[in-house]
């Protein structure tokens, strides 16, 4: 049965994926600007409102909230070329709204891009694709049909994907999301 | 009499010293004519999005000047990218409006509005540092000196004729991503890094 993850822990994770993303943009001769390890952008996620709560009070992780999931897709574009680590928090409503960026951006621009997907509404003891809610049963069937690598955690053994993921955005080039499976806590 | 892109553009590219510039629509054809192979990278294929292009390269570059060169119909397609770059205030950002109340591309169908859309106000009201219109080439040229190092986020409106090439007319150009490519490589060469 899935499990909520706690915020901290998807804290930490992203803090450690925003230093091993560091160490490596350092190692192609990048410098870093500001203090910040990374950026969050994200447009609010009612399933992962707790750890949008906790980025709130977290120093060391910028976030820039988006009027738009369009606008996270391509400020992350204008940011990686600067080379900047990014993660784009976001719902699936916001995934179907911005895949024509997500095509025109990161595919075609071969930008990594790395999502964290929530599944607003999914049942506990449903898998996504038997959901009775549209919008939790079409996300990883849309993610394939546009052929991104994606994933989903199911609870708080599962939060290595988070970094798993993101690398693979960057050796890809292009887009890779994890999908957030229930309501963080 | 409505000021040329063209000549708008090769004002800039005359003035701008390492500022990175982001064309979209009916500013691409001419601007990879004037500035070729520099920094620069067009919006190409996703209609809307050179406003957030250039809010990331902002932030990622905050010692380096970043000018838009968005369109009205763009901008119309991403009308909130206004907030979230008031939001951010990148200091360095000056986001310039060709304005001409059509989709020329398309074939200079009417955008929502047209001509009587005030962006001067959107952008005062989303929270940009300073707003305002230019109508005249010789005022442009009179205050590109601030248009280029004001700080940001500056607001432009321009209001201008129909560019010569559009680019439906002119389909030539490198594809975004190898854009992307050569940016990002460019900047990194800036930074000390190996190319």
């Amino acid at each position: 049965m899935p499990e909520s993850i706690p915020a901290p822990l998807i804290i930490d994770v992203l803090k450690d994926t925003f230093r091993e993303a560091r160490a490596a943009l350092a190692q192609e001769g990048w410098r870093q600007k500001g203090d910040h390890l990374g950026t969050i952008l994200s447009v609010p996620d009612t399933h992962q409102k707790s750890v949008l709560a906790a980025l709130d009070k977290e120093q060391a992780i910028r976030v820039i909230t988006c009027a738009t999931e369009d606008e996270a897709a391509t400020i992350n574009a204008g940011l990686w070329m600067g080379g900047e680590p990014v993660v784009l928090m976001i719902q699936h409503a916001g995934l179907y709204a911005s895949i024509n960026t997500l095509r025109g951006v990161a595919m075609d621009g071969k930008v990594p891009t790395f999502y964290m997907i929530g599944l607003l509404s999914r049942e506990k003891d449903k898998d996504p694709k038997d959901s009775r809610h549209s919008m939790v049963r079409f996300a990883e069937p849309l993610l394939d049909t546009f052929g991104v690598p994606h994933a989903r955690m199911e609870g708080p053994d599962d939060v290595h994907l988070i970094p798993e993921y993101y690398r693979l955005a960057q050796q890809r080039k292009g887009p890779a999301a994890v999908l957030v499976g229930l309501e963080t806590a | 009499m409505a000021m040329k892109p063209e000549e708008i553009l090769q004002a800039i590219h005359a003035a701008r010293g390492g500022a990175i510039c982001i064309p979209t629509m009916t500013t691409s054809p001419a601007w990879r004519t004037i500035a070729p192979d520099d920094l620069s990278v067009g919006c190409v294929g996703f209609m809307g999005g050179a406003s957030s292009l250039g809010l990331g390269l902002a932030l990622a570059n905050p010692d380096r000047r970043v000018v838009i060169f968005d369109g009205d119909g763009s901008l119309l397609m991403q009308l909130g990218s206004l907030a979230t770059i008031a939001g951010a205030r990148p200091r360095n950002l000056t986001h310039l409006l060709f304005k001409n109340g059509v989709y020329h591309t398309s074939g200079s169908q009417v955008t929502p509005g047209g001509l009587t859309v005030d962006f001067v106000q959107m952008a005062r009201g989303a929270g940009y540092r300073n707003a305002y219109a230019v109508r005249d080439f010789e005022d442009f040229k009179k205050r590109l000196p601030a248009v280029l190092s004001e700080e940001g986020p500056l607001f432009v409106e321009l209001h201008t004729g129909l560019a010569e090439k559009t680019p439906m007319t002119d389909r030539g150009g490198k594809p975004f991503h190898e854009q992307v490519d050569t940016l990002r490589r460019r900047l990194l060469t800036a930074a000390g890094g190996a190319a």
